[in-house]
């Protein structure tokens, strides 16, 4: 086995793989860093070009990409507040919180080591757990995998935060955005309005730019052509090094949840992170500052993201199963050189899994390194106004929303989204749980069919469901025991209950008019819901009702609430809301005619008007932005959208 | 060393073989293929196999450029074909019965006019059914006599499991089938954590992960979908001619050979499943010229002895199939008779619970 390992490395610094593995992970950096573009668009991006090499480059080249994507995200995260990919809300969070607060450094810092350990940890399970992760992944059968749904489920209970109803309620929009489509227990199309668009469902990366980057754009146009901000300065990485140092079992332990977050097909990065992220707040004894920058925020999710996603290569390489759909192009890749992963690989190929190993954990560690370079230049990029900013990043998240089924539902679904999330934004909903509910409810309505089905209810003695139950069950104890001894230590009750209320909410003052408009949607959505759920098969209409039986009596008293407190403080946001607008218009336009002219419009509008540019230099980069988006559109070859009633794009 | 000499002597074959005066048609053209499902997906990987032999064997060496385009359950795709395609024969959509079955169902959705299409060429995409060990099962004639009830895992009853589920009821097969999974990888997984024990595997995955298992003695293969002779999905399949076809299993069974609605159909279904299971697609009006340009490649691509070489080691030596037959037998799948459209959709709504 050392022997193949040492041939593997051996192979691996041949001068044109580790060319190919660098060029792999520049290109897997600057994706990661685009918000909407991660992973999947990197490869797919290099995957013409890996046919044209060797097969050990050809592989090294996609690898370099894939593992470095989560690392280089936290930089877009933490700096913009716009997640650079799905998987990083929790670091868009935190990190940018913290940012505001000046200490862009500490949460970078602590992003890119967290991600580091993340990726060594996933190559480091790959090498020694080769051959006992199989045996790991079959004994993960339905049962198991529905147990770790409900793990996560309980870990992101603790995101509700402070305002019970609205979190709760957040919740139960985002697991019914998250039934839309095919049911999984019978042939249903749910909440589809009869659009073959919906028939999927809702792509992730689209929910989360709409949810959180859409919002976040719209605030830095708004803020406008003067500096309303401190620019960031990146410059002491001590303090950093010292919070990971004081985090270090924390990310270990978040790369072990990672590491079985891959395990799991089709559960992926985003799932895991936000489980990772329940956990840093459940260890966390002081909760107060999560949702306004807490560093072990950041250290879980970036330690978990980047263990999951190489450790989804496991499944993929022992079962031919992609555990995400960036491994799913990496086999198909495999395919093409003439491997076929599977029970036989690890005997049949050595070198290639050492290889893979290898490819991994380097790009892990020269990422990292990478992205501490880097994320310096980057940072003072804040020191410009950020409408200017801004206008490159919300057509880039276009770019990367239209990836998911290059439609035009798919830049409509982005900023219907967006207007989602910046009402959620202002009217004091909590995101992150609304984000979580539309990750989980796909695999936990999944999972619970299936082992219903497969084995009624004895599924729940099974050895594996109780040992994943302790995870809930053994805290749920200690804290019983805690309150119970709080009890009796009578001083401290007021104290301690004081701390738990406290948890993490990232509200500021909410938007009376923007909670009370948000509460009437969220009511017509439930009302809808229900009534469209009576058609349903009864099998489909479990996980709909676990949504709206809360969601709906929530809604209702939310709408109460919001008459009651209910004042017109639109005013206070008419800048942004006159952004919105303004989004709105443009995909209304370039449904109509193409692509092009709404754009240009829109450019010359956010630089001239926004960032009060002069013309002169609004022509100059504003060509360029232009430029640049349609050679991404190219690049990623998903024609641009040509107009409905004037056929250009 | 070995391909390149491979490649040069196909080159050279080939060069006798093209028709001088369609020498010129694709010259300096890209071809762009559509594949209605995302990236890495089995039949992404398909077409991208068939690329570099279509690339070398079509006149005029036209570049071929793969485009995915998922969503709907290839439903999008196809309809963004139905849209833009162009009729030159430059533009391909490349399928499985995953867009089919939506078509010839009357599923809401489907804009594209699959029957009226042109076929250009055809890869079967055949089927293996195998069972566990535990069943007590050892051959596809006492599947009957089962010890324990089966447990077949699928994705959903309208799409590519819905042959499968009909080869049940011609067999007249008392199967629990438990839908709902996402892909058949994780069926494969769930039937080798002894969750499932009846599965039907495709046949690239069949070789490269199913044989492994039934060396081990922990999968016993029953019987393959068949292949078509003389318009009748009877014949052994040639990608594992150890094995019965599902019309010999009813055979053994019942002394007599299959007939009634339950056979039509599922012969209907199962041919454009495995006999044409993938297949490329050209606009209506495409003209004859470039359909048979595409036949007289394909049969260039069948002679060339690296097609072969390569396709025995990733579906132990599938060949292409295109011309008029393959056409005529694609098209009177796509449109069965008003009986079977009944019984499929009355099965499907009763059994499966599928809304039309």
């Amino acid at each position: 086995m050392l022997e193949n390992a040492l041939t593997a490395l051996d192979a691996l610094f041949d001068p044109i793989r580790l060319a190919a593995l660098f060029v792999g992970m520049i290109v897997g950096m600057v994706f990661g860093m685009l918000p909407g573009l991660g992973g999947v668009a990197a490869v797919s991006i290099l995957l013409p070009f890996v046919f044209y090499l060797d097969d050990y480059s050809g592989l090294a080249m996609l690898l370099g990409a894939i593992s470095v994507v989560y690392t280089s995200d936290t930089i877009t995260s933490v700096l913009l507040g716009a997640p650079g990919s799905p998987a990083s809300a929790p670091t868009a969070i935190e990190g940018h919180a913290l940012a505001k607060k000046g200490e862009a450094a500490r949460a970078l810092g602590v992003g890119f080591l967290a991600s580091m350990v993340g990726g060594l940890m996933g190559a480091a399970i790959l090498f020694f757990a080769i051959p006992i992760a199989g045996p790991i992944v079959l004994m993960l059968s339905t049962p198991e995998l529905f147990m770790f749904a409900l793990v996560g489920l309980f870990f992101a209970s603790s995101m509700v935060g402070k305002d019970l109803a609205k979190g709760l309620a957040a919740a139960c929009l985002g697991v019914l955005l998250g039934v839309v489509g095919p049911a999984q227990a019978a042939a249903d199309f749910r909440y589809t309005f009869g659009q073959v668009y919906l028939l999927d469902g809702f792509s992730l990366t689209i929910v989360a730019l709409g949810l959180f980057g859409v919002a976040e754009a719209i605030s830095m146009l708004a803020a406008g052509g003067g500096i309303s901000h401190k620019p960031m300065t990146v410059s002491n990485w001590g303090a950093g090094f010292q919070d990971f140092w004081n985090a270090k079992w924390l990310v270990v332990r978040a790369s072990v949840i990672g590491v079985f977050g891959g395990f799991v097909p089709a559960v992926g990065a985003s799932a895991s992170t936000w489980v990772a992220y329940g956990h840093a707040m459940r260890s966390t004894k002081d909760k107060s500052k999560f949702g306004k920058g807490e560093i072990r925020g950041i250290a879980a999710s970036e330690g978990a993201n980047n263990a999951t996603v190489i450790s989804d290569l496991v499944p993929t390489l022992l079962f031919s199963v992609p555990g995400g759909p960036a491994a799913a192009i990496f086999l198909g890749a495999l395919f093409s050189f003439g491997y076929y992963p599977g029970p036989r690989m690890i005997t049949q190929n050595p070198d290639l899994m050492f290889l893979i190993v290898w490819s991994v954990a380097l790009t892990s560690i020269v990422g990292a390194a990478l992205c501490f370079a880097v994320a310096p230049l980057l940072a003072r990029l804040t020191s410009i106004p950020f409408a200017i900013i801004a206008t490159p990043l919300i057509l880039i998240m276009i770019v990367g929303a239209y990836q998911s089924t290059s439609t035009m539902g798919d830049i409509f679904m982005l900023f219907m989204l967006g207007t989602l999330g910046w009402l959620m934004k202002h009217g004091g909903w909590p995101r992150a749980p609304a984000l979580v509910g539309f990750v989980l409810s796909g695999p936990m309505e999944q999972y619970f069919w299936l082992t219903n089905q497969i084995h009624g209810w004895s599924w729940l003695t099974r050895p594996g469901v109780l040992i994943i139950a302790s995870f809930i069950v053994i805290p749920m104890v200690i804290n019983l025991v805690k309150w119970v001894r709080d009890r009796k230590a009578t001083t401290a009750v007021a104290e301690r209950h004081h701390n738990d209320e406290e948890a993490i909410s990232p509200v500021d003052e909410a938007g009376r008019g923007a909670a009370l408009v948000l509460a009437g949607i969220a009511l017509v959505m439930f009302l809808y819901a229900t009534w469209e759920m009576f058609s349903f098969n009864p099998a489909s209409r479990l996980m709909p009702a676990l949504a709206i039986v809360p969601g709906l009596p929530l809604a209702l008293w939310l709408v109460v609430r919001g008459i009651r407190e209910y004042r017109n403080d639109f005013r206070q946001d008419i800048g942004e809301l006159w952004i919105l607008g303004v989004f709105i218009v443009y995909t209304i336009a370039v449904w109509a005619v193409g692509i092009s002219i709404p754009t240009i419009i829109l450019i010359a509008w956010m630089l001239l008007t926004r960032a009060r540019m002069r013309w002169w230099t609004t022509l100059i980069y504003g060509a360029a932005v232009f430029a640049t988006v349609r050679i991404l559109f190219d690049l990623l070859r998903g024609d641009a959208p040509v107009g409905a009633l004037l056929a250009f794009s | 060393m070995q391909r390149l000499t491979l490649a040069i002597a196909a080159a050279m074959t080939v060069g006798t073989l093209a028709p001088a005066a369609a020498q010129d048609m694709f010259a300096g053209k890209t071809i762009e293929v559509v594949v209605p499902f995302g990236e890495g997906g089995a039949t992404f990987v398909s077409a991208k196999f068939l690329e570099p032999y279509f690339e070398k064997h079509l006149p005029g060496n036209p570049e071929i450029d793969l485009v995915s385009r998922p969503g709907g359950g290839s439903i999008l795709g196809a309809n963004w074909f139905e849209q833009n395609a162009k009729s030159d024969g430059t533009t391909i959509l490349f399928t499985t019965s995953s867009t089919a079955n939506p078509f010839v169902l009357g599923q809401e959705g489907v804009e594209y006019r699959l029957a009226d299409y042109r076929v250009a060429y055809s890869h079967p995409f055949s089927a293996v059914a195998y069972v566990s060990p535990d069943t007590g099962v050892t051959s596809a004639a006492d599947i009957k006599g089962a010890d324990t009830p089966l447990i077949y895992g699928g994705i959903a009853a309208a799409a590519s499991d819905l042959p499968g589920l009909l080869s049940f009821e011609v067999l007249d097969l008392d199967v629990r089938s438990v839908l709902g999974f996402n892909g058949r990888g994780p069926v494969r997984l769930a039937f080798e954590q002894g969750e499932l024990n009846l599965d039907y595997q495709f046949t690239p995955v069949y070789l490269t992960q199913v044989v492994p298992s039934v060396e081990e003695g922990r999968a016993v293969p029953l019987w393959t979908g068949g292949a078509m002779e003389n318009g009748v999905l009877k014949a052994r399949d040639p990608i594992a001619p150890e094995l019965p076809s599902v019309y010999e299993v009813y055979e053994q069974m019942n002394g007599t050979a299959p007939s009634g609605i339950e056979w039509e159909a599922f012969q209907g279904v199962a041919s454009v499943t495995y006999a044409y299971g993938l297949t490329g697609y050209m606009h209506p009006d495409t003209p004859q010229e470039v359909l048979d340009a595409f036949a007289a490649a394909v049969a260039a691509i069948n002679a060339d002895p690296e097609f072969q070489a390569e396709s025995q080691k990733v579906t132990n030596g599938a060949r292409l199939n295109a011309g008029p037959d393959t056409e005529a037998a694609i098209k009177a799948a796509l449109s069965p008779s008003d009986e079977v459209k009944t019984y499929l959709r009355d099965l499907l709504s009763t059994k499966y619970g599928v809304n039309f």
